[in-house]
């Protein structure tokens, strides 16, 4: 493997071990967590999720490097909205399952199940109906 | 008191990982992206066998006889001064049309290298192994068929349980595709970039959510 392969799978693990510990220590897995974030009831968690935004947009606005930009597409609101949905029913966004079945919560993996057919069908759709070129964050 | 950390702990501790990653991998962090390309790794490995068996030089070199064969040479030496790399500056009496390109290709940042496939599952992975240690070192690790009483009464329980998680798996997985990212990749990579569609896509994804969120309270 190349050095730059090595240095973005090095990277990949070491991040994706933080990533994985942060989320679980804040409690994102935790679906009662969640929703009393979502229905304002405490507002540790949001706390957490927009001062992480804000430190890191600090960090970025030092370095002053202009990043690539995200689509605004046709699918942008309405599947932003089914992720919303999907998320306040399950617990679940594509990331927390992981956590809460790596913490034994067993039917985090029906959550799995649904984000990956979920993910299917909608590359299927788009190839077949909607043609849209969604971008992907940057990755 | 539920255990998990302060805002104060895990606002530092996201905007490491937000901000480290990209540091370090030279792209943003996104976990629906990482799903769908291990999910049809299929295709992503075909794309990136051709892209090792493409022949870069070989490519430019038989760009610039076809470009020479169609213009002439002279065509050929403006256009590689055109491109010319950053510190090297275009030739006085290079056309202006021409030399504009150069001014925009220098200010744009170099291409990052491509992400392998692989290194998406290890992201993957790592997130589940961290989860795995976060839960055995705070004692919270127990393995159970139910996701909690709070989901019990306010969404589902009992067998019901099951179909809703898919459910919300699947308009969690359908929905993060179609907007082209998630919580991690529009709201933390995104927002913190104040990129307009980021913002545009968190705004309706919280949003919606508390919507639904208080639903379930005055509705179940």
């Amino acid at each position: 493997m190349k050095a730059p392969g090595r240095r973005i799978l090095a990277g990949n693990i070491a991040f994706g071990l933080l990533f994985g510990f942060a989320i679980a220590n804040i409690g994102f897995g935790d679906f009662g967590e969640l929703n009393r974030m979502f229905t304002f009831g405490d507002l540790r968690m949001l706390g957490a999720f927009g001062g992480g935004v804000a430190r890191a947009a600090a960090a970025f606005a030092v370095v002053g490097r202009p990043p690539p930009r995200a689509r605004l597409h046709a699918g942008l609101v309405p599947g932003a909205m089914l992720f919303g949905t999907g998320w306040a029913i399950s617990g679940g966004c594509p990331a927390i399952p992981i956590v809460q079945v790596a913490s034994g919560a067993v039917p985090g993996v029906a959550t799995i199940a649904g984000v990956v057919v979920g993910m299917a069908a909608c590359r299927r759709a788009n190839e077949r109906w909607f043609h849209l070129d969604r971008g992907s964050c940057g990755l | 008191m539920s255990g998990y950390w302060p805002w104060w702990v895990g606002a530092p501790a996201l905007a490491t990982v937000t901000f480290g990653y990209w540091r370090t991998v030279g792209r943003t962090l996104g976990a629906s992206t990482a799903w769908d390309r291990v999910l049809h790794w299929r295709e992503e490995r075909a794309v990136e066998q051709l892209d090792a068996a493409f022949d870069d030089a070989g490519f430019e070199a038989a760009l610039s006889a076809a470009t020479a064969e169609a213009f002439g040479s002279a065509t050929v030496a403006v256009a590689t001064r055109a491109v010319a790399p950053s510190g090297i500056e275009a030739a006085p009496d290079a056309p202006a049309a021409a030399a504009a390109p150069a001014t925009d290709a220098d200010a744009a940042p170099a291409p990052a290298p491509p992400v392998p496939v692989a290194a998406h599952a290890a992201l993957l992975a790592s997130i589940f192994v961290g989860g795995l240690i976060a839960a055995v070192v705070s004692g919270r690790f127990e393995v159970r068929l139910d996701m909690g009483p709070d989901f019990a009464s306010l969404v589902a329980g009992g067998w019901r349980m099951w179909p809703t998680l898919f459910l919300g798996g699947v308009l969690a997985g359908f929905g993060t595709r179609l907007a082209g990212g998630c919580s991690s990749g529009h709201g933390l990579s995104g927002c913190s970039r104040l990129q307009p569609a980021s913002l545009v896509a968190t705004a309706a994804f919280f949003g919606t959510a508390v919507a639904v969120s208080f639903l379930l309270w005055d509705v179940l």
